[in-house]
């Protein structure tokens, strides 16, 4: 009755790691002569681009008064063209084992700020006329955040040897509860609560069909977004287009840590936030420590490489598992509710495929909490920068610029696997007989 | 002795019924994705909850609540079996009088309408799956097979004995080129399918929003995101004139070959051998020769190419152009076609039975809302419910009291990232 193995990898020849961190370096240095070439030369001579500091909150403003950089557009594009094309050439000659990846991340973000600053040079076509750096990493830091959390479930889970494909869908569930709740009781507290416990049926439910019927996690996870995908939007036409009032605007109001918050370009971005951001800083913290520094750490990582050696030794494999994914879900919930609180309110589909970006992330950080932080905000980065390009006049369709953390999502995808080495029993059946 | 006379004898129904083989379980995951359906209409259509809760505000009566619930229930999956099958009134009203033969066949002609791209898709995704490779991209490869036919089909024109294949053979080489893509990177890099087809469904969405509101390809003198539409010579003309009013169409025998074409591909030719022997065991199948890297590109062009096909079909059959809303949402075949190809358990036959039932509950759900209000997307959790539990055998048997066969103890294969 096999109705489907998903990925036969064993038995397939890949691409030397050498030969594809060659293909890889190329790409960045094509990259860094097309920004030379277009956003720089192609820029007229005396344009300039302004880039500005103002925290969008000005209640955080820094007590002094931190004023406009003014670049040269053209100059400034050049070299970061040269900083991405020597990058490319360290790559291609050095073949670095590790990093590969991050360098192919930070030319990703190069190119869309060069992109943006091209885009808001003045005399340009453009009506905005500058860059407010603070701004894009505030607006940024909200993607990673949520991309943080949906990888630190995924952390969790693939650590003790489930895969969580599921994570869109704890997103959608998370969001859809956290913004009624949210509505009814004004408390984001309880709307956390209320992320976390979806969240957590969801990794229950995931939990229970794969490790007590050992199903395919892929598939179940898969239909279980689908599920929640349909439901989600069922319940908005259901309940909440006839009861607009539980499904009301609710921005999760910032709490700024006082002085820190008055820090030009930082305080803003790190000391200025929702409950949610700092509650994912403490998440990091405590997923990081339980994974690797305590006893308990120990045995998920051994249930997640070793599951027959880990019971030989006495540890609950089952258990362990159903603790973790059910752990894992609820963290994915609060990051449903968070991203509902950075968009005010509930909309089908608006999660847009974050949780699985997530997913990448967490195989980009090497399944560990503080990788998945760095991919987090490499991804968080190149989905905002996108999204803001539609402000300024660029010459390329808006719907173009929207493929580009997708693709690059892709990129890393490609150029990681098999230079990063996942957990051993990762999505594989457990039987406990 | 009394093993061989057992053996012998025909088994009773209710041996078979409770038997636990495969159709069994299908049935009964039918029944508890249907009970699912009921539980979420009662828990959310206010006028039931109101009569629940009359019981403690106002005494009514248990029988009360119960009525309204099944009354609700009953007219949701009522309207949802006559507005995708047939009305017996209308149907006794059109034997008896012989006429309103349009209205009685309408229902029955959607579903067949919907039904022939989903059975191309999933008999796409199944391929895949028997391969052990799963393709969630197949909605962004039939969006973009939908795009390239229907370019072909809109920008050039000549007679139909050639404008319609060429139609068709352009969606099947869009869908085959945002195939090739997850194909080619799995084979070179080992990039995991999943991630790489989901993404890829994006960068069809933002591709699909680019070209319809793009000057040679948007509708002449319109803002909004439609395409221009396709020449007549170009569509799926319907099966009984265009003047009939039913929908029903030739994309069914585009579909009954692809049946075809699949059985013959996966029991018959060398390749589907190949690709069968590494669903089955990759080890094994490199072991004997295979060359799993073909294997790897070969497969999401065939399944790539079908959801290509999957999309022209159901452009050229229904909208005759494609707007920023093309296979978004509900109407995504392609992932529907994932839970199609599962609960056919991959297999042609298979395959057609559920796409039917699947055609059936979202034209059925269509006509749910329109007369009960009720969303259509309940359509759609319904079935990822049933797929839950055709998924899980062991469960759907735990919950019947079935017995477990030795053959269908087998569980599936789950394998991780890489």
């Amino acid at each position: 009755m096999t109705v489907v193995s998903t990925t036969p990898a064993s038995g397939v020849a890949m691409l030397a790691p050498s030969a594809r961190t060659r293909v890889i370096a190329v790409i960045m240095a094509v990259i860094g002569v097309f920004t030379v070439l277009v956003f720089g030369l192609g820029s007229v001579a005396g344009a300039h681009s302004s880039l500005t500091f103002n925290p969008v909150n000005l209640s955080v403003a820094a007590p002094w008064h931190v004023g406009t950089l003014t670049l040269l557009t053209r100059w400034t594009n050049v070299v970061l063209g040269i900083v991405m094309m020597s990058i490319g050439a360290e790559v291609f000659i050095r073949k670095p084992r590790r990093g590969v990846m991050l360098r192919f991340g930070g030319v990703a973000i190069l190119f869309l700020f060069a992109l943006l600053l091209w885009a808001a040079r003045s005399p340009g076509p453009s009506q905005v006329s500058f860059v407010n750096l603070t701004a894009i990493l505030i607006g940024s830091s909200a993607v990673a955040m949520v991309l943080v959390f949906g990888s630190l479930s995924g952390v969790m889970c693939e650590r003790s040897g489930v895969v969580n494909i599921a994570i869109e869908g704890q997103f959608v569930g998370g969001a859809f509860v956290g913004s009624v709740i949210a509505s009814t009781t004004h408390n984001f507290i309880y709307a956390a609560m209320g992320g976390a416990v979806i969240g957590g049926v969801l990794g229950l439910l995931l939990a229970f069909l794969s490790l007590r019927y050992l199903s395919d996690q892929i598939i179940v996870g898969v239909v279980l977004v689908t599920m929640i995908g349909s439901l989600s939007s069922y319940l908005n036409l259901q309940l909440l287009t006839p009861f607009p009032q539980l499904n009301t605007g609710n921005l999760a109001p910032n709490l700024a840590i006082p002085l820190l918050s008055k820090i030009p370009v930082i305080g803003p971005v790190f000391f200025n936030q929702t409950g949610f951001f700092y509650l994912m800083l403490v998440l990091v913290g405590t997923v990081s420590f339980a994974l690797f520094k305590t006893r308990y750490g120990l045995h998920v990582r051994a249930v997640g490489e070793h599951p027959q050696a880990a019971a030989s030794v006495g540890i609950n494999v089952v258990r362990v598992r159903y603790i973790n994914v059910v752990l894992g879900g609820a963290i994915a919930g609060v990051g449903g509710v968070a991203f509902m609180a950075s968009q005010g309110q509930f909309q089908p589909g608006y999660t847009s495929g974050l949780g699985y970006i997530a997913l990448a992330a967490m195989i980009f950080g090497r399944w560990r909490p503080s990788g998945a932080v760095v991919a987090s905000v490499i991804f968080g980065l190149s989905v905002y920068l996108s999204y803001i390009l539609v402000s300024y006049q660029v010459p390329v369709s808006i719907y173009i610029l929207q493929m580009f953390p997708y693709i690059i999502t892709i990129t890393v995808v490609a150029g990681l696997i098999g230079r990063v080495r996942p957990p051993a029993a990762d999505g594989l059946p457990y039987h406990h007989d | 002795m009394t093993d061989a006379i057992a053996t012998e004898t025909r088994p009773s129904l209710w041996v078979r019924l409770t038997s636990g083989s495969p159709i069994v379980v299908t049935l009964f995951a039918l029944v508890l994705g249907l009970l699912v359906g009921a539980l979420i209409i009662i828990t959310t259509t206010p006028t039931v909850l109101d009569a629940w809760r009359g019981l403690f505000h106002s005494w009514s009566s248990p029988g009360h609540a119960l009525k309204v619930t099944f009354d609700n229930v009953g007219a949701a999956y009522r309207t949802m079996f006559t507005g995708s099958v047939v009305d017996p009134a209308s149907f006794w009203h059109a034997v008896t009088t012989g006429k309103g033969w349009t209205t009685t066949l309408t229902p029955i002609s959607e579903t067949l309408t919907y039904a022939a791209p989903l059975i191309i898709a999933s008999t796409g995704v199944g391929i895949a799956f028997q391969t052990g490779i799963f393709n969630i991209g197949a909605n962004g490869q039939a969006v973009l097979g939908g795009i390239a036919g229907a370019v072909v089909g809109s920008m050039l024109h000549m007679p139909t004995v050639l404008h319609l294949p060429l139609t068709l053979a352009a969606g099947v080489a869009g869908g085959m080129a945002a195939g090739s893509v997850p194909g080619l990177l799995k084979a070179f890099t080992g990039a995991h399918e999943v991630i790489v087809t989901i993404m890829l469904n994006y960068v069809m969405y933002a591709f699909l929003l680019f070209v319809v509101l793009s000057t040679p390809f948007q509708q002449p003198g319109q803002q909004n995101d439609i395409s221009r539409t396709m020449d007549p010579s170009a569509q799926l003309a319907p099966l009984f004139g265009t003047g009939s009013g039913l929908r029903m169409n030739y994309g069914i025998f585009v579909a009954i070959a692809v049946v075809i074409f699949a059985w013959w591909f996966l029991e018959r030719s060398s390749m589907g051998f190949d690709f069968r022997v590494t669903g089955a065991n990759p080890s094994a199948a490199k072991a004997s020769g295979i060359n799993s890297r073909a294997v790897l590109v070969l497969v999401f062009l065939v399944s790539g190419g079908l959801a290509g096909l999957a999309g022209i079909v159901q452009a050229a059959s229904t909208t005759h152009m494609i707007d920023g809303g093309f296979l978004i949402g509900s109407a995504g075949i392609g992932f529907t076609a994932i839970t199609v190809a599962l609960l056919g358990r991959n297999r042609p036959i298979g395959i057609v039975w559920s796409s039917l039932l699947f055609a059936a509950l979202g034209v059925g759900g269509r006509a749910m809302q329109a007369s009960t209000g009720i969303p259509l997307d309940l359509a759609a959790v319904i079935q990822s419910a049933i797929v839950l539990f055709v998924a899980t055998p062991v469960l759907v048997k735990e919950i019947f009291r079935l017995r477990t066969t030795p053959t269908t103890a087998v569980q599936l294969a789950t394998k991780g990232w890489s």
